[in-house]
């Protein structure tokens, strides 16, 4: 079994003076300091990054980190929409399955800002079917045709909606490294702007650059050695068709499903011993969503208990979600999200959360959805 | 970027839906487009189903505030997409029209 021996992020947000790379250089500086391990002890590295080649003409990644580091050991690009780097992390797991003694970083990356809200959307859609980029749909509008057929079909409203902005923000706001530190109200989440009804601003993931990275290490050396470890109880991917319109309901998104049960299977544990959990809340209805599909919730009564906090990191339901700010209030840099997941689980299970610390948090999990669901990442840690 | 033989292998499919009848079974309103769609935002769209085993996404055109539900009818018709490229070439497809 592998171990989360180290993790880094810089800080998510609109930073205009840094490129991807200077981004992806501070990643990988800042976790190889916090794991103490030097540059020629990493095996391999996997990259997450969805959008170089889209918006910046920029791809061949793995030979530009190579030149950072100043090594010629493996690095593999991995591209799975918004869950590329879920996406990266679950095949640096496999990799060490496949080699004993070996330490490998994970990182992500993703510089969104440099471009308009309309330019951005755009390269966001190449995820998407030709029919949905060809109806002028964007995600926020993939989400809002499910929130829609969510809210109708178990008779809730935008209200429902709206806790889960409020929630995430206020964790946002005991996140120094998150792009929005500020408190909303729930007021605040009702009376933003719609971006595709019925979801306004402050249901929405931001656009925001930045990256992460953590080490994990199956080499029983450098893991007796490291002073924080969690371990990587499982890793499972699930995919489904690109088209919304193609899937078995809109009111799930079944690859989490199936990604959730197979991981909750592999790692032998009961849902109710999850106290931490990380979830793909681009968009308000996914968090929602993702509860219900996790199994932490049935189905239908997301949209009733989320206006019970019961998920606030200091609420002592036993399982707080998105203590990092979530995607909502942390920032949404497209390949770095899936790493941060992990890494606030690492933060989280070796106390080192700070003022978001919850208490005896033991096991926890990460879920990174690409798409409207078409890929779903689910991993599983414990201390 | 749409080229214009991209634009007609698509068309091929465009004529399997035109004139089909069907139902809105979840819908949005978009106010952030990308940016060929810039000019007609803020725009209503559909997801249909044709109660044959298909769907199909499509924006709403002329309706009323009232059409926009689940439940409502509506006709798949022809209607330009976006805008041409510099080869000339404009995009028709789908969009839907309440009956």
């Amino acid at each position: 079994m592998s171990s989360v021996i180290g993790y880094y992020t810089t800080k998510f947000g609109e930073l205009w003076d840094k490129s991807l790379f200077d981004l992806v250089e501070e990643a990988i500086k800042g976790v190889l300091e916090n794991s103490r391990l030097e540059r020629r002890q990493i095996d391999a590295i996997f990259f997450g990054n969805m959008l170089a080649g889209v918006l910046e003409n920029n791809l061949h990644s793995p030979s530009r980190i190579a030149e950072i580091i100043g090594t010629n050991i493996p690095i593999f690009r991995v591209e799975a929409a918004c869950a590329s780097g879920g996406m990266a992390f679950h095949l640096a797991n496999n990799y060490l399955k496949a080699n004993p003694g070996k330490t490998v970083m994970v990182l992500g990356g993703e510089k969104m800002t440099d471009y308009s809200p309309e330019e951005t959307t755009e390269a966001l859609m190449s995820a998407s079917s030709g029919e949905e980029q060809e109806a002028g749909l964007t995600f926020p509008g993939l989400y809002a045709v499910m929130a829609n057929y969510y809210l109708e079909k178990y008779g809730y409203d935008e209200e429902n909606l709206a806790y889960i902005g409020y929630k995430n923000h206020l964790h946002g706001s005991l996140n120094d490294r998150a792009h929005f530190q500020k408190k909303v109200s729930v007021e605040d989440v009702l009376k933003s702007s719609y971006v595709a009804c019925p979801l306004k601003v402050l249901d929405c993931s931001p656009i925001s650059d930045g990256a992460a990275a953590v080490i994990i290490s199956n080499d029983k050396k450098i893991v007796g050695r490291s002073e924080k470890q969690i371990q990587i109880l499982a890793s499972e991917v699930a995919t489904d068709t690109i088209s919304l319109k193609t899937r078995k309901s809109l009111g799930e998104i079944l690859a989490t499903k199936i990604a959730g049960d197979k991981a909750f299977k592999e790692s032998k544990l009961n849902r109710k011993k999850i106290n931490v959990a990380e979830l793909h809340d681009c968009f308000s209805i996914a968090e929602i969503l993702a509860m219900e599909d996790l199994g932490f919730w049935e189905k239908g009564e997301g949209g009733r208990v989320v206006k019970t906090l019961v998920s606030l990191y200091d609420s002592g339901s036993g399982l707080a979600v998105n203590t990092s700010g979530g995607l909502k209030a942390a920032g949404h840099p497209v390949g770095a999200t899936g790493i941060k997941q992990i890494g606030e689980i690492f933060l989280q299970l070796t106390g080192q959360a700070g003022r978001r610390q919850v208490k005896k948090a033991r096991c926890g999990l990460t879920q990174n959805v690409g798409g409207s669901g078409g890929t779903a990442v689910v991993s599983i840690f414990a201390v | 970027m749409l080229s214009p033989v991209k634009i007609w292998r698509r068309q091929k499919e465009i004529r399997l839906i035109l004139g089909k009848k069907g139902k809105i079974i979840s819908w949005t309103k978009i106010l952030t487009p990308p940016p060929d769609f810039k000019k007609y935002a803020p725009y209503a769209v559909v997801l249909v189903d044709f109660g044959d085993g298909t769907k199909a996404f499509g924006q709403l055109v002329d309706y009323e505030d009232r059409d926009l539900a689940t439940g409502k009818k509506v006709k798949a018709v022809l209607r330009k997409i976006r805008d041409s490229y510099s080869e000339g070439v404009i995009a028709y497809g789908i969009k839907f029209r309440p009956i």
